[in-house]
């Protein structure tokens, strides 16, 4: 096993609820890692091979969630790379279900923290974590608003009101061409999805593209009116996500999207720019329903592809990992 | 202002500040329905027709025993109606500037007569309590006019300041939501109050003079309360506690007051230049003028009759719900009941149509019903799944009613308390008729009752609901994303109807398994291992080949 270049995760394992930091420590510690990342994306830390090329195209680190969500980041050059400082961010994490982490239906609240952090250290002016959960908004953004608590701004919402979605049309979408959309992410410079990796019982996964059907207000249209992969697809090519996260801390390999399934404990976190090839990469490192997949098996990613809105041919994507 | 007036309107405010915490999640200790007990016609009329009286009536015969020692100081103190009717009339006054002008006929005896059909009809077994109750009216009012209207006012008014709140990042305004209440019927009570609000043009507070049940009931009580309107010799006769008195109570020597008319509101005392009236606890002089009911005995006995016979043809309604199954009775299958309603026959002869549970609703469903279901049923609550699903965390409705129509269930109850059945119209539904991956009624489901299958001839998996594991609660129906009619709809059917004894034990002999299977909170969810759905090429649920 490679040695991690980072020292000791800053959370010694503790499960996400039990135990709190104090704001103050939290934040001493995001300063820590910071400089860490900013050392090792500087060259000073990190061990040859890796700083061989440029960025890759997929960044994929193990470890705890937040560490690990933070160095997935750092393998793209880190925050910084994606929010400048007075940017207005969304991230959408998936938290659309009221259920513990543990059973791996919504994003670890650990990885989504992580990930408000960074983009505060990157000098965002705005953060906001929204979805749009399908019942018991608060139920559901609870174990992530609870996370995010180390913060003083409440940055997590469920929006379930059709004010605040915009009419919104969808100029390369084929069939689904128009719909509306959180006006958030029409003000957003940065667009940052951090779903949960899981199975789906009508999409075989769902991930960051399927994702985006939290940030519209009517979504049952997608389900009725159209062929739901392709509609996914319409819909991606009008939210393209800047930055992927996909916490893979916990997959949820059958049963999704609501679980109760078979949940892996993977401690991975895949991200990139792109978000067909985070998916795509996604499908092809876990089981699923204990069989392998290619990217190409699952429709809305090969259909994405084949229209150009990201690359599912992994082999010749530059992939990089690290262990912290 | 005088010592009446402050405790009016602090009761006042108690009323509103219950009735807007009667709502999800529940304030804990605070009787949210405590006014609607103290209402004396809720009492008999609920008392009468559901042949019980228990013990939430309690408060009531207490305030019945104060009146006898201290007059209708119920009608001038905790009645909110009153306070709403004082309002009206002064609204009204200000309105029309003129001087109200009396009917030329005396309608004094109408109010008994208003009662004594109410409680006949509760002999009948039909309780009409809703029609004319006051606490049960204004109480509607508020839950249902008066609220809703702020909300939408409220909500209107965050919308025009969200723009700014979230220029300025304020984001507990940005995201603050107001959901909107919305009921069905809203004309039977705005006519309703238009009509006893524009009365005032004929004298103040008409609706407690001539036609309140409840004041019946006071006055009869009242007719020589131990403390009451007395005069002394200084009074000069000048007329004026005669003209001021809100109730007419006062005849025109003066000198004699109708006690049953008298709410104790002292206005005379405060108007007399003389300092001539008062209300002492003992006799002084003067006393033994005693204002008379009218005894026609002949209209009582025939308002009574009335009543009997209204119930006696309500009762032959073909939608009677008579609350038993059976060839030929019809039930109309959108009368689903809140989770914990009584079986129909008490459940109709204990619900007052207050409104409370309606407005405590999280999710709007309960609503009031129209005649479809016979007169006897108009205005109940029942469920209707397309605005909004039965909370399966929320037990609210039970907890709020004020005469235990819908049991006050605690939650681990509730779950198992099924109000109906979910079913799924193939024809309509996308999986099934139009082969389409929707899995939408699963992603809802609480309770784990639908399975997703692969038959042939249907490219993807299609729902089929689990009778013993579907609660009725409509999380289905109502995020079916089919228009129109849904294409899974819930019916009253299997739905568990108990007066006494326990949910859970009852649905598990009679084969449900009702679990609430996930949600923040609950246990972990332990996966089992289970053969997962595979089609014909062997891949499971949503892979191509």
């Amino acid at each position: 096993m490679k040695k991690s270049p980072f020292p000791e995760p800053w959370f010694h394992g503790e499960i996400w609820s039990e135990k709190k930091l104090d704001r103050r420590e939290f934040l001493k510690k995001q300063l820590k890692g910071a400089l860490l990342i900013t050392a090792g994306a500087t060259g000073i830390y990190l061990p040859k091979p890796i700083l061989a090329s440029g960025v890759p195209d997929i960044g994929i680190a193990r470890g705890k969630p937040g560490p690990a969500a933070r160095a997935a980041v750092g393998l793209l050059g880190g925050m910084k790379s994606f929010v400048k400082p007075g940017d207005k961010v969304v991230i959408k994490p998936n938290i659309t279900f009221p259920h513990p982490p543990e059973e791996a239906t919504i994003t670890n609240p650990l990885v989504t923290r992580e990930l408000a952090a960074m983009c505060k250290e990157a000098g965002a002016a705005r953060i906001r974590v929204l979805d749009h959960p399908v019942e018991q908004a608060q139920a559901c953004i609870q174990a992530t608003k609870d996370a995010l608590s180390v913060f003083k701004k409440d940055m997590v919402h469920a929006l379930m009101q059709k004010d605040f979605y915009e009419s919104t049309p969808i100029p390369k979408g084929l069939k689904f061409k128009q719909t509306d959309v959180m006006q958030d992410v029409l003000e957003a410079d940065v667009l940052i999805a951090a779903p949960a990796a899981k199975s789906h019982a009508m999409t075989g996964v769902t991930l960051s593209m399927k994702g985006m059907m939290g940030l519209i207000w009517d979504r049952m249209t997608m389900h009725r009116d159209y062929d739901l992969d392709e509609a996914i697809v319409d819909l991606c090519s009008l939210l393209k996500p800047d930055l992927v996260v996909v916490d893979a801390t916990r997959v949820l390999s059958t049963g999704g999207p609501w679980g109760p399934g078979k949940v892996l404990e993977k401690d991975t976190v895949i991200a990139s720019k792109d978000m067909v090839a985070a998916d795509a990469k996604t499908v092809q490192m876990f089981q699923w329903y204990g069989q392998r997949f290619k990217p190409r098996q699952v429709d809305h990613i090969r259909m994405a592809h084949e229209r150009g809105l990201g690359r599912m041919d992994l082999e010749n994507l530059t992939v990089r990992k690290i262990e912290v | 202002m005088n010592f009446k007036r402050i405790v009016q309107t602090l009761s006042f405010i108690g009323f509103l500040v219950f009735l807007w915490l009667a709502a999800f999640p529940l304030t804990e200790f605070i009787p949210v329905n405590a006014f609607l007990k103290l209402d004396p016609v809720v009492f008999l009329g609920v008392g009468i027709s559901a042949r019980s009286f228990t013990p939430f009536m309690g408060t009531a015969v207490l305030i019945l025993g104060l009146t006898a020692i201290l007059g209708r100081f119920f009608c001038s103190t905790l009645c909110p109606m009153g306070v709403t009717i004082d309002i009206a009339d002064w609204l009204v006054r200000k309105a029309s500037r003129k001087q109200s002008k009396p009917l030329p006929w005396n309608l004094k005896s109408l109010k008994y007569q208003i009662l004594l059909f109410i409680l006949g009809a509760a002999f009948g077994g039909v309780s009409l309590v809703f029609l004319a109750s006051p606490l049960s009216l204004v109480t509607r009012l508020f839950s249902l006019i008066i609220y809703p209207v702020l909300y939408l006012v409220g909500g209107s008014a965050l919308t025009a300041v969200r723009p700014l709140a979230n220029f300025l990042d304020i984001t507990g305004i940005v995201y603050t939501h107001v959901s909107m209440l919305r009921f069905d019927l809203q004309w039977f009570t705005v006519s309703l109050f238009i009509g006893i609000f524009s009365l005032a043009v004929f004298s103040p507070r008409f609706w407690c003079r001539h036609l309140c049940p409840s004041a019946a009931v006071f006055a009869l009580i009242s007719r020589r309360p131990l403390i009451r309107r007395q005069v002394t010799k200084e009074c000069n006769q000048c007329g004026r506690c005669q003209k001021k008195c809100p109730m007419g109570a006062i005849n025109d020597d003066f000198f004699v007051t109708d006690h049953s008319e008298c709410i104790v509101c002292m206005t005379c005392v405060s108007v007399c230049p003389e300092k001539a009236v008062g209300f002492p606890g003992q006799s002084i002089n003067q006393d033994g003028h005693v204002g008379k009911i009218s005894k026609d005995r002949r209209r009582f006995i025939q308002a009574g009759a009335s009543g009997m016979g209204a119930a006696i043809i309500t009762l032959t309604s073909l939608n009677h719900l008579h609350g038993d199954t059976g060839p030929g009775r019809t039930s109309n299958p959108a009368v689903i009941r809140p989770p914990g309603a009584l079986p129909e026959k008490a459940f109709l002869a204990r619900c007052i149509r207050c409104g409370v549970c309606m407005k405590a609703c999280p999710t709007n469903t309960l609503q009031p019903m129209g005649l479809f279901a016979g007169f006897a049923a108009f205005f109940s609550p029942r469920v209707i799944p397309r605005r909004g699903p039965c909370k399966p965390t929320c037990n609210v409705c039970g907890q709020v009613c004020p005469t235990g129509a819908v049991r006050a269930l605690p939650l681990a109850e509730k779950v198992w308390a099924k109000i109906g059945t979910a079913h799924i119209l193939r024809h309509k539904c996308l999986a099934w008729e139009f082969g389409k991956k929707c899995l939408i009624c699963d992603e809802f489901c609480s309770y784990n009752a639908l399975d997703f299958k692969m038959v042939d001839d249907i490219p993807v998996a299609v729902p089929f609901v689990d009778e013993s594991k579907c609660s009725g609660c409509g999380l289905c129906e109502h995020n079916c994303p089919v228009q129109a009619r849904a294409a899974i709809v819930v019916e009253p059917m299997g739905s568990l109807r108990l007066a006494t004894g326990s949910y859970p034990v009852r649905g598990r002999e009679i084969g449900l398994d009702l679990n609430l299977r996930r949600g923040r909170g609950d246990r972990l969810v332990h996966y089992q291992e289970e053969s997962t759905i595979l089609d014909d090429t062997g891949l499971p649920p949503g892979f191509s080949k």
